[in-house]
């Protein structure tokens, strides 16, 4: 196969797009500020390293061992009865990948607008609603996809040549934003409302699931991108020491997205900081967010570096769910052209609804972010069908590897991931109960009902269509009997 | 700023950064010697 990154700084910048998202810079810093601060980070590295490190150790190791999308991959690693495992993890990405592309347009959207000086002098909250009411989303939405298709049109050449430029830029950019932030006036607030632990938090059983959900869903762990950027790395790759850096990695860049956030919020509008981390993620980055920078010295110029990073760390992301999509579909027999041409058409239809309406953008939002979880889950079953020490010793620790990975590994991923997996299900689901008093209503916005309805439709289909998806891929990958 | 604020503040940026930078630095390490034993060869 000569489709692999050309260096070991492709794979780890490709993979590093993956994982900074638009989590890291809209999610994290309300998270943090509103679950104990200082509290919320010791928590936020425990899990760090019981959950989302191992959990990449093994999509690398499935990636580089199967060469295969998902589906291939949980055929060859889990056993044929286990395509619809792959299959489930596909979907759930694919689905993400349908209104990720939404995302992403708004953020192209309110960069062309802070670039050009049309969001100068107008009032964020009417700018908002007047764009997210019109037919705007659909466009952006298109151009969103088009890009990410694009680069994926040239295979893992074009994700790594777009990473290689993108992501050292995005990291200029947060680091200098950061620095703008820390140096206004009043910042230290900021840096003391993060920073500053409240020990009687950690108590708290809310603060830890918070600090797992947040390592769940923007470190991409247990997604199944890493798996298929892991089929394109050369066959003397290491995997724990990519993983490592790969975790550490995005959680620097959620760190000093918290700390551009906070201070900046701290330092031009301590008053409003509760009602600002409290208004949700659309409403942190759209709303927010440009009335602070209208108030900073060259705030124009810090607005239009806030989106552009923001744009690159939503493209990056949403090329990785569109190869993921594509590579399950190559696997099954496609050329790579055809492939993404169908997901394009899909990703098009199946994201305007997100497009049209916050409500379905907001319901797909909550149903397959707790799908991970149950995906982190598919992967630690499969690992262990496989074998935990087998993995460990003749992949992870194998050829290439820089560091060796012991026994505590095989503890997290037989015992601690699938126990954290299935908490975070349940607790996710228990607390939905409060948020619509019809709470089972399977038409709901965010509540159980909604959840069960649509799993057990995707589970049901994916299940009955099993043999099909395992013969399908049958023949994928370098390691296929 | 409290001093606890400030211990937490060098403690986590110093665990995160300082961890990313110490694995980038095994990373390039590695890779500069395997270069090497390639040309080597």
């Amino acid at each position: 196969m000569s489709d692999r990154f050309s260096s070991r700084w492709g794979l780890v910048l490709a993979t590093l797009g993956m994982a900074v998202g638009t989590g890291n810079i809209w999610r994290f810093p309300r998270i943090v500020a509103t679950n104990g601060g200082g509290s919320f980070l010791v928590a936020w590295v425990v899990f760090l390293i019981l959950w989302s490190v191992p959990l990449m150790m093994v999509e690398f190791s499935f990636g580089k061992h199967t060469r295969s999308g998902t589906v291939g991959a949980f055929v060859r690693m889990a056993g044929k009865k286990f395509a619809w495992m792959g299959g489930w993890v596909a979907l759930c990405a694919t689905a993400i990948m349908f209104y990720y592309s939404v995302v992403a347009g708004w953020c192209l959207r309110y960069l062309a607008a802070s670039a050009t000086g049309g969001l100068a002098g107008a009032d964020p909250a009417e700018v908002w609603t007047s764009f997210t009411s019109s037919y705007e989303p659909m466009v952006v939405h298109a151009l969103a996809l088009g890009l990410g298709v694009s680069v994926c049109w040239f295979g893992v050449r074009g994700i790594e040549g777009v990473a290689k430029v993108l992501i050292p830029t995005l990291f200029v950019l947060v680091v200098v934003l950061a620095i703008r932030a820390v140096t206004l006036p009043g910042a230290e607030l900021g840096l003391e409302f993060l920073f500053k632990p409240d020990w009687s938090a950690l108590s708290d059983v809310n603060i830890w699931l918070q600090a797992l959900t947040q390592n769940a869903w923007d470190t991409g762990a247990g997604w199944g991108l890493i798996l298929t950027y892991a089929i394109y790395m050369r066959a003397r790759e290491d995997v724990p020491l990519n993983a490592f850096m790969i975790g550490f990695g995005n959680n620097s860049v959620s760190l000093l997205a918290g700390i551009m956030v906070l201070c900046t919020v701290f330092a031009l509008d301590p008053g409003a900081a509760s009602e600002i981390v409290g208004a949700g993620n659309e409403g942190l980055t759209f709303v927010w967010m440009p009335q602070l920078f209208a108030q900073m010295p060259a705030g124009g110029l810090f607005m239009t570096l806030f989106f552009l990073g923001l744009s690159f760390a939503a493209l990056t992301s949403l090329i990785s769910m569109i190869e993921l999509a594509t590579r399950v579909l190559i696997d099954a027999g496609f050329q790579r052209k055809q492939a993404l041409l169908t997901i394009a058409g899909a990703g098009l239809i199946f994201g305007l609804p997100s497009a049209r309406s916050l409500d379905f953008f907001h319901n797909q939002d909550w149903v397959w972010g707790v799908g991970l979880m149950l995906s982190g889950l598919f992967f630690a079953i499969a690992a262990r069908r496989f074998g935990l020490e087998k993995l460990r010793r003749e992949v992870i620790n194998g050829e290439g590897a820089d560091l060796e990975v012991g026994r505590w590994w095989t503890f997290l991923i037989a015992v601690v991931v699938p126990i954290e997996a299935v908490v975070l299900m349940v607790w996710w689901l228990w607390q939905a109960r409060t948020w619509d008093p019809d709470w089972l209503n399977p038409l709901g916005v965010a509540n159980v009902g909604t959840v069960l309805a649509q799993f057990a439709l995707a589970l049901t289909v994916l299940l009955l269509l099993n043999r099909w998806l395992a013969r399908r891929v049958a023949g994928s990958g370098e390691n296929a009997s | 700023m409290s001093g606890l604020a400030i211990l937490m503040m060098v403690l986590i940026p110093g665990l995160i950064w300082g961890g990313f930078l110490y694995l980038l630095s095994r990373a390039i390490r590695s890779e500069s010697s395997k270069r090497e034993v390639g040309d080597a060869g």
